[in-house]
């Protein structure tokens, strides 16, 4: 295991010494284990304590309670040693602006005690392995959103750290650069490196994970492999819109499609009816046969492979895209 | 451990480096002020001759770049807890104190070299200093940069909030310089203004200075700034170093 936390909490105290102070609890215990060279993802909406719980697992925050191990070391008691065994990119980047990129990346080797020479090669290493060569002599201010989010994991890299933690990675990335630093990402697990990864991105956990956790108001909701999650919900969702009023006919279309063998569970979304099957296309056409069957008019209706953010909204009661 | 002091240094002064303009503005005030002030004092200091006005106008110049150059050192850091990498430094493997020392002997660096820009000014206009008293002065710059840097990263740290943090600034060293006789020297004031001009550390460096630069070096006050800014600047340092763990809440 590279991580283990157990019961993480963190509780932050706002307004201290204005007489009324606030608690917030950021992170309500938090139960992880991440396995080497595994990529791992933390989903959830904005605030459901991601960052939070990455700033502890990297020794930035102490936990107010709970125990995490990382690399094998107590987060709090051998905060040195997990400093020695990860990288850490945060949600800001931490690349200063005002200086040639190619400077920050040396600083980080130094200061873990390369040489000046052994600084500078693993620096030209880095830039050449995310193309940023040409460009480590300019100021990082001038630099692209892309470009500077590459030096910033560039610098995480600095030390060849076992474990790297990338807090929303593409956020606020242009649709080529979120795919290229996938690749990046993909390519990392190729070389053995752990990483975990926070996004609120569906597709992006989807996409790049090997296992995660949904956590929602600073707790976990469920942990698996995408493809296990989405299964536990269903292999394909068939959403349905009737064409005449709403209320009645909707509500009898939801009390038939439940009641077909096939269907697994029928949720009503606005105007929407979800049914989750297990096998769309199949089931599809009996679908339509039960809805003509009762004389419910359609007027559209889809066949959708299942998403996260199923997964989210049937463990959450709420869509991801709403949660925010 | 020192050494990440010196690497942050070092980082610090190349950045330094590649704009020198900035540091240079930091002296026009000062230097204005020994060409247009200076030949107005010639009435109030015994002698009168220009060594002499000099020889008490340029402590209190130098000091002033110290409270208005150093004081806002601060800032630097704020804009490093916003784009995260103070956040990035706190979780390498640093010797903690570091990230402030090596900000820290920078600021303090950068303040002697000014500092040294200016006694060769105000020798050229016609200052006498000995090299030995003009190397104590630098010492003693180099301690009120220390001070004045490391207040204002802790300052920074603790408040960060760029508009507040330039307020109290202001606040601070408007009375300061007034209090400290940084234009003239205190002792033409009147008795209650010297009692309270020895509750402000600077009154004693610019003191100190005078004494220095009038080629005094058996005055009482040199010793006593030196011990004085030794003490505020281990008080001062350390709480700017300790102020960094209320970063991470």
């Amino acid at each position: 295991m590279i991580i283990e936390a157990h019961e993480l909490r963190k509780t932050f105290v706002v307004g201290r010494g204005r007489g009324k102070a606030r608690e917030i609890e950021a992170v309500r215990g938090i139960d992880m284990e991440v396995e080497r060279g595994e990529v791992f993802a933390v989903l959830g909406p904005n605030g459901a304590g991601k960052t939070t719980t990455v700033r502890m697992l990297a020794t930035f925050t102490q936990p107010t309670a709970g125990q995490a191990r990382v690399n094998g070391y107590d987060v709090v008691k051998e905060a040195g040693k997990v400093r020695a065994s990860i990288g850490y990119v945060g949600q800001l980047g931490g690349v200063d602006e005002m200086t040639p990129a190619i400077e920050n990346l040396m600083l980080a080797g130094r200061l873990a005690g390369m040489s000046k020479k052994q600084a500078k090669a693993r620096a030209e290493e880095l830039m050449a392995a995310f193309a940023l060569t040409e460009i480590g002599n300019r100021p990082a201010r001038t630099l692209s959103g892309g470009q500077k989010r590459r030096f910033a994991i560039a610098v995480g890299l600095v030390t060849a750290p076992p474990l790297i933690f990338l807090d929303e990675p593409t956020t606020g990335l242009d649709p080529q650069n979120r795919a290229n630093l996938w690749e990046e990402v993909r390519k990392l697990r190729d070389q053995g490196t752990s990483v975990l990864l926070t996004t609120h991105y569906l597709d992006e956990a989807d996409a790049l994970c090997d296992r995660l956790v949904i956590v929602d108001h600073g707790k976990v909701v469920v942990e698996g492999t995408p493809e296990a999650l989405k299964k536990e919900v269903a292999g394909d969702i068939v959403t349905v819109r009737l064409a005449d009023g709403p209320a009645e006919g909707l509500e009898q279309a939801r009390l038939l499609l439940t009641a077909e063998p096939y269907v697994r569970e029928v949720v009503q979304e606005d105007e929407l009816l979800r049914a989750y099957l297990d096998d769309g296309e199949r089931g599809l056409p009996s679908v339509l046969r039960a809805l003509d069957r009762d004389g419910l008019a359609i007027q559209s209706i889809t066949l959708e492979r299942a998403t996260l953010d199923d997964v989210f909204l049937k463990h959450t009661g709420r869509s991801l895209r709403d949660a925010a | 451990m020192f050494k990440h002091a010196t690497l942050i240094l070092g980082y610090e002064v190349r950045g330094l480096l590649r704009n020198p303009i900035w540091p240079l503005f930091g002296i026009v005030q000062p230097v204005l002020y020994l060409v247009f002030f200076a030949p107005l004092l010639g009435s109030t200091v015994p002698g009168g001759s220009d060594s002499a006005v000099l020889a008490m106008l340029t402590p209190g110049m130098m000091l002033m770049i110290a409270l208005f150059g150093s004081m806002f050192a601060g800032f630097s850091i704020m804009n490093d807890t916003r784009n995260g990498v103070l956040e990035r430094l706190i979780v390498s493997q640093i010797w903690r104190p570091a990230i402030v020392l090596g900000r820290v002997l920078k600021d303090a660096l950068a303040l002697v070299i000014q500092a040294a820009l200016i006694i060769a000014i105000s020798m050229a206009m016609g200052l006498r200093v000995g090299a030995l008293q003009a190397l104590l002065m630098l010492a003693l710059m180099a301690m009120t940069g220390l001070l004045a840097g490391s207040l204002s990263y802790g300052l920074a740290i603790n408040i960060r909030d760029e508009n507040a943090m330039s307020q109290i600034v202001q606040f601070m060293a408007m009375p300061l310089t007034l209090i400290a006789g940084l234009f003239l020297p205190v002792s033409l004031g009147p008795e209650w203004l010297q009692s309270v001009a020895k509750f402000n550390p600077l009154y004693y460096a610019v003191e100190a200075g005078r004494s220095l630069f009038r080629g005094d070096l058996g005055a009482s006050t040199i010793p006593m700034a030196f011990a004085l800014f030794t003490a505020l600047c281990v008080l001062t340092v350390t709480w700017s170093v300790r102020s960094l763990r209320k970063l991470a809440g």
